[in-house]
């Protein structure tokens, strides 16, 4: 008994030797180094400053030439990355941020709290161009505390605040650039992330390289080439060709046909963005919540999901995106229903014979015109006449935009992409009443004081769970209000080779191939 | 003819002059404007207003259209509302692989063109004569979008002989160039033939003949020079128009070009961009029309310009 204990023992240390070396092998194969990674995009960068930045494909590509204080894994969850901890004071006033010691810039400069002071003093200063200063316009000031540890003194007790913290909208700069290049900083980005900029040929390609002062693990691919492709099916072709590795947003048309090819793999998580048909709650027809419930009502949203967007979104079960911390499913559904829609049109004593003016803008979001023809072909069909304009984005936006007085939107077609995984950039900066234009593009007018107050309240709330409550509160007031005819959800689409292993996409329309490999 | 030269050259600065008064003034009559687009969709008001006064773009409008003919005169066109460069630079980037591929383009054209124009002139309602007109038919009405797009599909992807975007080898110049040069060709080819055909029927062509003159010598020397003029002009203005940018073929072919460069500038509402850049198609396109003339009293010693 013994013996065969003893040899059966061997023998499991043999497996056990054999599989470790195997692994051993493994693992050394997958560090080998990737020469070039090719990458097809649609778009050239405008500026390579974090702060400037407005879209995430170049939020995207300044974590890495700059790397962010905090890192939001697809998962949601909060990673330290130039930051290590951080402490909030009871009354959330104050926000303690510990930062990595020993971090170097690509151009050697070293890392600390007065560059990230720096760094807030910039975003913060009211005369420069950060578009998206209302994520951390709460700070009033940064202090630093010692070389490592900095302070955030706050005009207001701000819970989401974490989820800015992760964005490079708050990257640092390297300080010896700045002086450098003042500002044109923007086109000679430095910063203290896995990649730096190595070559930039406008409208044709951006070429980084791996930055050897990177303090985290060395990233396994040496270029990243983002080749400049405006035209989706020549990014396909390029992908099926072997000439790019990755294809950003690819056709949802030919998803189907490149989740059939077996040398491509498709992903495609769900987004944080919405698509909804604003409604006008304080003019017009649809001031009658009866009439934007029935508008609810009147469309088929799975349809439009499954034969227009080929299934690269999912139709929307609440307010807000599920991927956000605060969403809920809400319990009531409007599922398409003409004969209810019908029935409170006429409860609402609607007038069949005014036209109703819809707008739409044109290659903006995923077939955004064909979406609006199909929602205008459904309220026709319960008698409801609609017209529908459609307009190129800077007239679309400027006509948002007009105060209630000079409005002249009644349905219109807008998506709402929240830049990190909590329903209050959601729900705050669509449905507020200090959001309704000029101010913001809370374009559906909906103003509800019972509604501000939550919402107030939930900025405050520094319990999780307390203030997730408080979200998904607000969530069914808006749900049952219906400011929109909630459409969709969009899908996050990125096509690459099948040898591509490990790359990390998140549902905030980003991808990291910092650590890829490839077989 | 060097008085002649000089004085077209001055005259362009009044029409250039217009061209910027009339963009200026109808740029700002679209609505939307820079500031808004670069702040994108969640920035707030003051953000917009930031941006706005950045640009300079709070100004009066006259205020504006001094300033912007003050740098003109330095020969500087400011910088561009998205990117901060000057734009000078951004149009000079992009100049280069513009005037490839039209020269490239203008080039298989006329190589391709005006032969076939010539044979199906001298051999009118043959074969070939309806080979050539129905492929310039084919050519003239086919999208170029579609057929660049069918060109990726089988030298790209089926057969992976070349790259189906990008710049960096000859080897990224071939689809475009062939791409641009199949619609130019066919009006090529088309005004050739028609022209060709009207000098073949003339008196001197007949009498040519009859002086027993080989018939190659007849058409090349007798005929063609004299039919050269429509197609010199018809030339020109495409070579003029190739140079204002292929939007579509560049999309189609990831191709940084101005073509590209100017759609982009206008759904941004980048106003100096657009100001520039339509500025130097307008220089470009007067030079070209001044370079026809010459030509035109190159070939035909009768017209002579003082």
């Amino acid at each position: 008994m013994k013996g065969i204990r003893g040899r059966t023992k061997g023998f499991i240390l043999c497996i056990a030797a054999v599989l470790a070396l195997g692994l051993t092998c493994q693992a050394r194969l997958a560090t080998a180094d990737i020469k070039e990674l090719r990458i097809g995009i649609g778009i050239d960068a405008d500026t390579l400053n974090p702060q400037e930045q407005t879209t995430s494909l170049f939020f995207n590509m300044c974590e890495l030439i700059y790397d962010t204080l905090f890192y939001e894994t697809p998962e949601g969850k909060m990673e330290p990355h130039l930051a290590t901890g951080y402490e909030v004071s009871k009354d959330g006033l104050t926000w303690t941020i510990r930062l990595r010691k020993g971090v170097k810039f690509s151009d050697g400069t070293p890392f600390d709290a007065h560059v990230m002071k720096l760094t807030f003093d910039r975003a913060l200063d009211p005369k420069r161009r950060v578009p998206l200063r209302f994520a951390i316009n709460m700070v009033k000031e940064c202090i630093v505390v010692d070389d490592y540890t900095i302070q955030l003194k706050l005009k207001f007790p701000f819970a989401p605040l974490l989820g800015a913290l992760a964005m490079s909208l708050v990257s640092p700069i390297s300080p010896a650039a700045i002086e450098k290049y003042g500002d044109d900083v923007r086109q000679h980005p430095v910063g203290a992330g896995p990649y730096k900029l190595a070559e930039w040929v406008k409208g044709d390609r951006i070429v980084l390289v791996r930055n050897d002062n990177y303090w985290g693990p060395k990233p396994t691919v040496e270029r990243l080439v983002f080749k400049i492709v405006p035209e989706t099916a020549t990014r396909e072709a390029m992908l099926r060709a072997g000439q790019i590795d990755i294809c950003y947003k690819p056709s949802p048309a030919n998803v189907k046909a490149l989740k059939a090819d077996p040398k491509i793999t498709v992903e495609m998580p769900l987004d944080t963005r919405t698509i909804f048909m604003g409604m006008n709650c304080q003019k017009g027809p649809t001031k009658n919540k009866l009439v934007r419930q029935a508008f609810n009502y009147a469309v088929d949203k799975k349809a439009i999901v499954k034969k227009i967007l080929f299934d690269t979104a999912q139709p929307m079960d609440g307010p807000v995106s599920p991927l956000l911390f605060g969403y809920a499913r809400m319990d009531h559904q409007y599922d398409y229903n003409p004969k209810k829609a019908k029935e409170l049109l006429k409860k609402a004593n609607f007038d069949f014979s005014r036209t109703i003016h819809m707008r739409t803008p044109n290659g903006r979001y995923l077939f955004d015109r064909q979406v609006s023809e199909t929602v205008q072909a459904y309220l026709q069909a319960i008698g409801v006449k609609v017209e529908l304009r459609t307009y190129d984005w800077p007239t679309y936006i400027a006509g948002l935009l007009k105060p209630l007085d000079q409005t002249e939107l009644e349905l219109f077609l807008l998506g709402w992409g929240p830049l990190f995984l909590d329903a209050d950039m959601a729900l705050y900066g669509q449905f507020t009443c200090e959001v309704n234009p000029p101010k913001g593009l809370g374009s559906s007018f909906y103003c509800n004081p019972e509604y501000d107050a939550i919402m107030k309240q939930s900025r405050l709330e520094l319990d999780r769970e307390k203030r997730r409550q408080l979200l998904i509160k607000a969530s069914k007031i808006i749900w049952e209000d219906c400011p929109w005819i909630w459409l969709h959800v969009e899908k996050f689409v990125i096509a690459y080779s099948s040898k591509i292993k490990g790359l990390v996409v998140t549902p905030t329309e980003k991808f990291y191939p910092t650590y890829v490999t490839m077989e | 003819m060097f008085q002649y030269v000089i004085k077209r050259l001055i005259s362009t600065v009044p029409v250039l002059l217009g061209i910027s008064l009339l963009l200026f003034v109808m740029l700002r009559m679209l609505p939307g404007d820079p500031a808004q687009v670069l702040a994108g969709q969640m920035a707030t008001p003051e953000e917009v207003e930031v941006i706005r006064h950045q640009l300079g773009l709070d100004r009066p409008i006259h205020v504006q259209y001094a300033l912007f003919l003050a740098r003109l005169a330095h020969l500087d066109l400011g910088r561009s509302a998205r990117t901060q460069n000057p734009v000078i630079q951004e149009i000079w980037a992009r100049l280069p692989n513009t005037v490839l591929l039209a020269v490239l383009a203008i080039s298989l054209a006329c190589l391709f063109g005006i032969p076939a124009g010539i044979v199906a002139a001298v051999r009118p309602n043959s074969w070939i004569d309806y080979l050539v007109t129905s492929s310039a038919l084919v050519g003239i009405s086919m999208p170029v979008f579609w057929l660049g797009l069918m060109l990726v599909v089988v030298f790209s992807v089926l057969l992976q002989w070349l790259p189906a975007g990008g710049t960096g080898s000859w080897k990224h110049v071939v689809l475009p160039s062939l791409t641009l040069a199949s619609f130019v060709v066919a009006f090529i080819a088309r005004m050739t033939r028609s022209s060709m055909l009207e000098v073949l029927s003339q008196d001197y062509v007949t009498t040519a003949r009859a002086k027993g003159l080989k018939e190659l010598w007849v058409i090349t020397k007798h005929a063609l020079k004299n039919a050269l003029i429509p197609i010199i002009t018809v030339v020109g203005l495409q070579f003029g128009m190739l140079l204002g940018g292929a939007v579509l073929t560049e999309t189609v072919f990831a191709w940084p070009g101005l073509g590209r460069l100017i759609v982009d500038s206008i759904l941004a509402r980048d106003y100096p961009m657009i100001q520039g850049t339509i500025l130097v198609f307008g220089l470009l396109y007067i030079l070209v029309n001044l370079v026809v003339d010459l030509i035109y009293a190159v070939v035909d010693p009768r017209i002579r310009y003082e």
